[in-house]
């Protein structure tokens, strides 16, 4: 290959040569930067349409062979272009001028990389590192809340690495996948996975919005494109080493309600509450007394501060034909509660480079993860609902305030005590009691004690890209990727756990439980391109590519379970019991029979695709692409075709607008396209979508039984998404004003849902296929303001930015009837719209609860019939962030307040605190001392005597959980020249001091309105965070 | 140049992609090659008998009646049930869903079964062959049994609507119900076809003849067929003795006696079909370990000296008297809970029969069928005077069944057919009703005596249609 390179090469200059040679001398000279007088390497110096060129070196020296008459032209990022002819000297010396417009507005595309903004025509948002770098959310999808309009995120817990759900523009699919795709310098990777990743290398973030931007992911954009590009060193730029740190606390925000106390508890359970409890018979001085002696709140011995420490090195290197990227980092980070952590050691290194005439180029990515996260029983982890007992984020609400956490001798009581069921009259341990309702904190103390659930992830994704400029205006490129993602789980319950003293049953000689599960993933592509560039007249431009790509997704899973473990041993395969020890009277138990499973899947995609974008004269530009896609996933509608056509208008490049000065930028924009998707679920169990199976498993009497796998239609195909675009792109007054409007329909077809078969037919009540249309229509904008600007005479930099996104989502058609109970999804109405039965509060006269029926008259009878559309929707309608980023000599402070509004989730944990029915057992809301008790008393709160309601509660417990928060504060001081120099080795130091997720309004009565799910259940807070941190640049 | 890069990619991209995108499943079988052999028959045959869900109606009779109540570690399991919630959408435990599932799986077994021919020499195999359809087919009738006694609008009236009778493989398609008379003829075919190819089959896990017959007196005395009741009842009794006090104790603690049980679904360890855990949490001990208890009501109705309130109420080492807890299926001996579901036993027979003797008012035969159950459970000599009218005898052997058959999904059931002679529907003592159950009644003439066709079956198919009434 090489030798074929060496050959082409000098075959070409040999025609340049042959051509040119007669005039031929050499011209040298210095670019200089017009801002600050410096040398500048790495420019481009080119001689005009031919493909002859040379870059500058460090000390901005270039030197170039060229004939009279012929013209250099001098381009470098950021800087405006520099056109000189040769006349008759040797030496040409040309300053550069910045080009703020252009510095800023470099937009990364799909399968395109950076180009213009002034040359885009679809809808794109940016997110530069200044936003991601050095923030203390160990989940790059998270840290775009706020970021970027139309971007909806939403956090399902605050285990430090939680993945969020991220929903652009509205939900687009009722069953299937809804999230964008993810693509990390070419490489899809897995959309709800990146604790392994240090979000300090990213250079960009670009969101793409539109089908003339995504239609080219066509496969799998349907969702938005996001695509992650990680930094790769500057070529010229010399080698800089820089160490960053962070260190910074977490906690729990703080709650929006009121638990009893222990005074108020047992008074009211004696007074009020029907039945018998522990407060029963209980004078107000034995009340008095244990109460003095014990008040626990249990949010004081569950939450906690937890630390956050990063320490990362990076090495960046440039020469004139290489630069790199190397960083180095171990990131640490503890959930707010006991048990939950997060270590990372991550490392990755970027090469790129290119042959000395930049006709040649590669790139390579790489970087190679191991995390470690320790997990609680909370809300969101795998299988869970949050009602586990063990669950942290319960005991707050429930636990007894009148039970100690504490035994005599002062130490933490991890088991319980007789009142709290742990123990029976005689003092034996009861295994039941310790695992029941009123043992709930101890039970929780002890789960995250004497039990393990913990992740050791290794995580890499590599990619290599080529491209080389083979002829004249033709490039040839290839991009061979992967993700890789190596996972083990482990999980013990010890023998001595309240959790495993019962696994595998009371008789057993031995107890506890442990299981390992090992996940491999790999996701591999291929793209290989030929692309096309031309100037065909002066004035327009051509671009034009053909692309073929293979990709490859592999999961397999396997693991064991094991019961019964030796305790001393506990947590090595060296304590399990034998799975042929017998046991029981006759000696033909087997209770330590050992678990194994493995399972396998895979998927493949194969396309073909084209790309088109003409320029005329920067004026106009018409982008079009095609797309064929073929999946395993299917089989007779195995072949899906997307495309889109956009087009856009630069009026500010018309001559009628040189006279408006105060328009620097204004640029309409159109597009209409079709994007698909085939990803009818994520979950790799489910990627056979046309293939009717039978399941093998545990028949009758234990024999192998098969039952039929799931219903199928072998007619199930590609999902698309049709989407319109309008926008407008601006900026005003030399770009102190700039934004971008957007105006879009989105109308999802052949939507992937469960069909509706008659159960006594088939035996199927649903069958997943193509079903119905969905609609999304809304607004984004995004504007951004310098209202004070850094000069040589003014000090200050005062810059506000907004965004937001409104949203309307509506069916617009679902043969086959409403989907769900109360959270409905159903022709003519917004995706997961409420349609309940309407609490009407409590009957003065006798405390009864009360409803309006479908009329909206007031009864007294609960009644499913009664159920209406309440006009609320789990989705919000609108989202945004905005901020203010201020610098003042070395200081700066940035803000970002992120929002969402109109959003509706069941409010399930105060339910539950609200209830008569459980409060013989759990601690309740301070608002049950308003239990209606006299006739005419005006409450919310129904007579006890009513008990538990939350099978009749209707929409009693639907809540606002609109929010606002302040997402991020950071106040920084760079230090300058001066005192840089007097170090002699510092080239830059920046200390920082941060805030995340300060402050939040809302009036969902929780810890955090945010939740990814439309019930809360005693979630997990997304913590609010305080770091310090420095970085330091050599 | 050019076009030899576009050459090579479109190859690479397009035909040696091609053949990548044809991938099968890994770890399941197609459905198109599943059943080659005698072998494979026989696992689709303990995946459907696996796929009767044996509990779900154990779970309703008792839940939605007057034999359970809030238990004191409830945290909100069964809520609804017990707040006696039935509509469509809610409440049925998936009756219509399970059964309809099983009979696809049976379906599908049976169309594969023609298919394939057993080989004559080898032992055992024709054998296995017709056993798999004996099955099969009295699997299928026992399912559309199960349909048409609760979704039926009225199983006496052979004209009424009943269910549909899902016989054969469909992918699509939208049937009407039959009648209640022809749902019943096609029940009856079933069970004729299965007692001839299943005839000598004494496997009480499995169908046998006597299973058949005993279903067909269930059939009788629900249909209004009084002599057809008496008769095959009769025929169960005459083989299955009931079982004493010790043996009772046997039967209900660890399986260790099957001396009254014409039929059982077998629970061994790894397919485990125990009913404790409709009830309860799992695993430890049943105490503090209860979301649904015993009505006060029923637990004041055992007589000490009767071997069913230690059964029902004590089975278990360590319960407290008076906790209420349902201990009907205790921990064996290996503190496993694993307990067959003995689903048909001759002292149900006995009351059947004495049902439907009071029906045709022979009042003494019917208190004479009523004594042998009581007396057998009984300590001393138990007499039952015979009865003086039918709504007398009626109800002394409603509350019998309530007794003897508790927890094994009959007492929705029976309040609903004897409502004819009774006059009443349901409803739980008060002490069993406050504070946390709102609602404790169900009125003689409610609509919830007939299940109502779920919402999931009216979306897809509106031939099902009428809907029962009321809903």
């Amino acid at each position: 290959m090489k030798l074929k390179l060496t050959w082409l090469m000098t075959l070409c200059m040999a025609l340049v040569m042959n051509l040119s040679f007669a005039q031929e001398k050499t011209v040298t000279g210095t670019v200089t930067s017009g801002s600050d007088g410096l040398p500048l390497p790495g420019v481009t110096v080119l001689v005009k349409n031919t493909t002859r060129g040379q870059q500058t070196d460090f000390d901005g020296n270039y030197s170039i062979k060229v004939s009279t008459g012929e013209v250099l032209v001098f381009t470098y990022v950021g800087t405006k272009k520099v056109e000189k002819t040769v006349g008759s000297g040797n030496v040409i010396n040309v300053t550069l001028e910045e080009d703020t417009a252009e510095l800023e507005e470099v937009v990364i595309t799909g399968y395109r990389g950076a180009t213009n903004s002034a040359k885009i025509a679809s809808s794109i948002a940016t997110v530069d590192a200044e936003a991601i770098e050095q923030v203390p959310i160990n989940s790059l999808d998270q840290v775009l809340q706020g970021n970027a309009a139309g971007v909806n995120v939403a956090t399902g817990s605050g285990q430090p690495g939680q993945s969020a759900t991220i929903i652009i523009r509205g939900r687009n699919s009722i069953s299937g996948d809804f999230e964008p795709l993810f693509i990390i310098d070419g490489v899809p990777v897995d959309q709800d996975n990146f604790r392994s990743l240090n979000q300090n290398d990213i250079e960009t973030m670009s969101v793409l919005k539109d089908a003339a931007a995504t239609a080219i992911y066509g496969n799998r954009g349907a969702g938005g494109v996001i695509l992650v590009t990680t930094k790769k060193g500057k070529k010229g730029g010399g080698v800089r080493v820089q160490y960053r740190s962070l260190y910074g606390i977490s906690e729990n925000p703080d709650a929006q309600f009121d638990m009893m106390n222990s005074s108020q508890l047992l008074t009211w359970q004696r007074d009020l509450l029907p039945g018998t409890q522990f407060g029963d018979g209980l004078s107000d001085a034995e009340i008095a007394a244990i109460a003095n002696n014990t008040n626990t709140d249990w949010r004081e011995i569950f939450f906690q501060q937890g630390v956050t420490q990063s320490h990362e090195l990076n090495i960046t290197t440039g020469t004139e034909n290489t630069s790199s990227y190397t960083s180095v980092n171990y990131f640490e980070q503890e959930g707010t509660t006991f048990g939950s952590s997060l270590q990372r050691f991550s490392g990755r290194f970027n090469y790129s480079g290119s042959s000395a005439d930049n006709k040649f180029n590669y790139n390579t990515a790489l970087t190679v993860n191991f995390s470690r996260s320790s997990f609680i029983v909370d809300a969101a982890r795998a299988g869970n609902t949050g009602g586990q007992l063990d669950n942290a984020f319960l005991v707050p609400y429930i636990g007894l305030p009148y039970m100690s956490p504490f035994n005599p001798d002062g130490s933490l009581n991890i088991v319980g005590t007789e009142i709290s069921g742990a123990f029976n009259s005689d003092g034996s341990f009861n295994p039941n009691g310790a695992a029941g309702f009123l043992n709930t904190p101890y039970l929780a103390l002890n789960t995250v004690r004497l039990a393990d659930d913990i992740e050791s992830e290794l995580k890499s994704i590599a990619s290599i890209s080529v491209d080389y400029n083979f002829a004249k205006n033709l490039t040839f490129g290839n991009t061979i990727g992967i993700d890789y993602t190596n996972r083990e789980n482990f999980f013990l319950q010890t023998p001595e756990s309240i959790r495993g003293i019962n696994t595998p049953n009371l008789a057993s000689a031995f107890r506890g439980f442990q299981s390992e599960s090992f996940l491999r993933n790999i996701n591999l592509i291929n793209t290989a391109f030929l692309r096309y560039d031309a100037d065909i007249t002066d004035k327009l431009n051509v671009n034009a590519a053909v692309f073929g790509e293979y990709n490859y997704t592999n999961t397999a899973v396997d693991g064991y379970n094991q019961t019964g473990l030796i305790p001393a041993l506990a947590g090595s395969g060296s304590a399990f019991i034998a799975g042929d020890t017998a046991e029981g009277e006759n000696g033909d138990v087997f209770n330590y029979i050992p678990g194994v499973f493995s399972t396998e899947s895979e998927l493949a995609l194969a396309s073909v695709f084209a790309s088109l974008d003409l320029d005329y004269d920067g004026k106009y530009g018409l982008s079009g692409t095609i797309r064929r896609d073929g999946t395993s996933r299917f089989v007779e509608n195995r072949y899906g075709t997307f495309w889109s056509l956009a087009g856009r208008w630069n009026i500010d490049n018309e001559s009628f607008m040189e006279s408006v000065d105060w328009v620097s930028i204004l640029k309409a924009r159109i597009s209409y396209g079709i994007v698909g998707s085939q990803s009818i679920s994520t979950l790799a169990s489910q990627r056979y979508n046309a293939t009717q199976t039978v399941n093998a498993g545990a028949g009758y009497q234990n024999n192998v039984g098969y039952t039929t796998g799931a219903l199928v239609d072998p007619q199930v195909q590609w999902e698309e998404s049709n989407q319109f675009n309008v926008g407008l792109s601006f900026g005003f007054l030399n770009n102190r004003i700039t934004g971008e409007f957007d105006y879009y329909i989105n109308e999802t077809n052949e939507l992937f849902n469960s069909d509706p078969r008659s159960l006594a037919q088939t035996g199927f009540a649903t069958v997943q296929t193509n079903v119905g249309t969905m609609e999304n229509r809304g607004v984004d904008l995004q504007v951004s303001f310098d209202i004070l600007r850094k000069s040589s005479t003014n000090p200050w930099s005062v810059r506000v930015n907004a965004n937001g996104n409104y949203n309307r989502n509506e069916v617009t058609s679902l043969p086959g009837g409403p989907q769900g109970v109360t959270l409905r999804t159903e022709e003519g109405q917004p995706i997961f719209s409420w349609f309940d039965v309407r609490w009407a509060g409590v009957d003065p006269a006798n405390g009864q609860p009360l409803y309006l029926d479908i009329d909206g008259n007031i009864t007294n009878e609960f009644s499913t019939a009664n159920r209406v559309y309440l006009d609320k929707t789990f989705d919000p309608i609108y989202t945004g962030g905005f901020g203010a980023d201020i610098s003042y000599k070395g200081f700066t402070l940035n803000t970002l307040f992120s929002f969402a509004a109109d959003r509706w989730r069941n409010n399930g944990s105060l339910a539950i605190v609200e209830d008569a029915g459980l409060a013989g057992f759990s601690n309740q809301s301070v608002t049950m001392l308003n239990a209606w008790t006299t006739p005419g008393q005006v409450t919310d709160i129904p007579a006890l005597s009513f008990g538990g309601l939350r099978a009749i509660d209707g929409d009693r417990y639907l809540e606002d959980a609109s929010f606002l928060r302040l997402r991020n504060v950071t106040l920084a001081y760079n230090f300058s020249r001066d005192v840089l120099d007097k170090t002699n080795f510092l080239s830059g130091a920046r200390i920082f001091f941060q805030g995340i997720n300060l402050i939040t309004w809302s009036k969902w009565r929780g810890f955090d309105p945010e939740g990814n799910q439309s019930g809360g259940f005693f979630d997990f807070p997304v913590a609010r965070q305080f770091t310090i941190g420095f970085d330091l640049t050599f | 140049m050019k076009n030899k890069f576009l050459i090579i990619l479109a190859l690479i991209a397009f035909f040696g992609c091609e053949e990548q995108l044809d991938r099968s499943p890994i770890d399941a079988l197609r459905a198109s090659t599943t059943f080659q052999s005698v072998g494979d028959l026989e696992n689709g045959m303990f995946g459907f008998i696996g796929s009767y869900g044996i509990n779900t109606l154990t779970g309703f009779n008792s839940l939605y009646s007057d034999n359970t109540t809030l238990g004191s570690n409830n945290g909100g399991q069964e809520l609804n049930a017990l707040q006696l919630i039935l509509d469509p959408d809610t409440g049925d435990r998936g009756l219509w869903a399970n059964r309809y599932s099983h009979i696809n799986d049976i379906n599908r077994v049976l169309e594969a079964a023609e298919t394939i021919e057993p080989d004559p020499n080898t032992p055992g195999e024709v054998d296995t062959y017709n056993f798999i359809l004996g099955q099969a087919r009295g699997f299928r009738a026992l399912a559309h049994w199960d349909l048409l006694l609760y979704y039926g609008l009225d199983v006496t009236d052979p004209s009424a609507p009943g269910v549909v009778y899902q016989d054969f493989v469909e992918l699509n398609g939208n049937p009407s119900r039959l009648t209640v008379g022809e749902t019943l003829a096609a029940i009856q075919a079933d069970l004729d076809l299965a007692n001839e190819i299943l005839e000598g089959e004494t496997d009480k896990s499995y169908i046998t003849p006597d299973f058949i017959t005993f279903l067909r007196a269930r059939i009788a005395l629900e249909t209004g067929d009084y002599d057809g009741a008496i008769a095959n009842a009769t025929a169960i009794i005459d083989q299955y003795p009931l079982a004493n006090q010790a043996q009772y104790l046997e039967m209900f603690g660890g399986d260790l006696n099957d001396i009254e049980v014409v039929w059982r679904y077998d629970s061994v360890q790894g397919f485990n079909a125990t009913a404790t855990f409709i009830w309860h949490f799992g695993g430890g001990t049943l105490l503090d370990a209860d979301f649904v208890k015993m009505s006060s009501e029923l637990a004041g109705l055992f007589q000490v000296d009767d071997v069913r309130f230690t059964v029902n109420l004590e089975n278990e080492v360590d319960i407290e008297a008076d906790s209420e807890l349902i201990t009907k299926y205790p921990p064996n001996a290996n503190q496993l809970y694993i307990n067959d579901v003995k689903a048909m036993r001759s002292s149900e027979a006995y009351l059947i029969r004495a049902e439907a003797h009071a029906r045709n008012g022979a009042f003494d035969l019917a208190a004479a069928d009523v004594e042998s159950v009581r007396d057998a459970r009984r300590a001393g000599t138990i007499t039952v005077e015979p009865y003086e009218s039918t709504v007398e005898a009626i109800e002394d052997i409603l509350f019998e069944r309530r007794l003897e058959l508790c927890f094994e999904g009959h007492r929705y059931n029976d309040i609903k057919r004897t409502r004819d002679i009774t006059g009443e529907g349901m409803s739980r003592a008060d002490a069993d009703c406050a504070p946390a159950s709102v609602n404790c009644e169900i009125p003689v003439d409610s609509e919830k005596w007939i299940f109502p066709i779920p919402t999931e079956e009216l979306n897809a198919n509106p031939n099902i249609l009428p809907q029962a009434p009321g809903y």
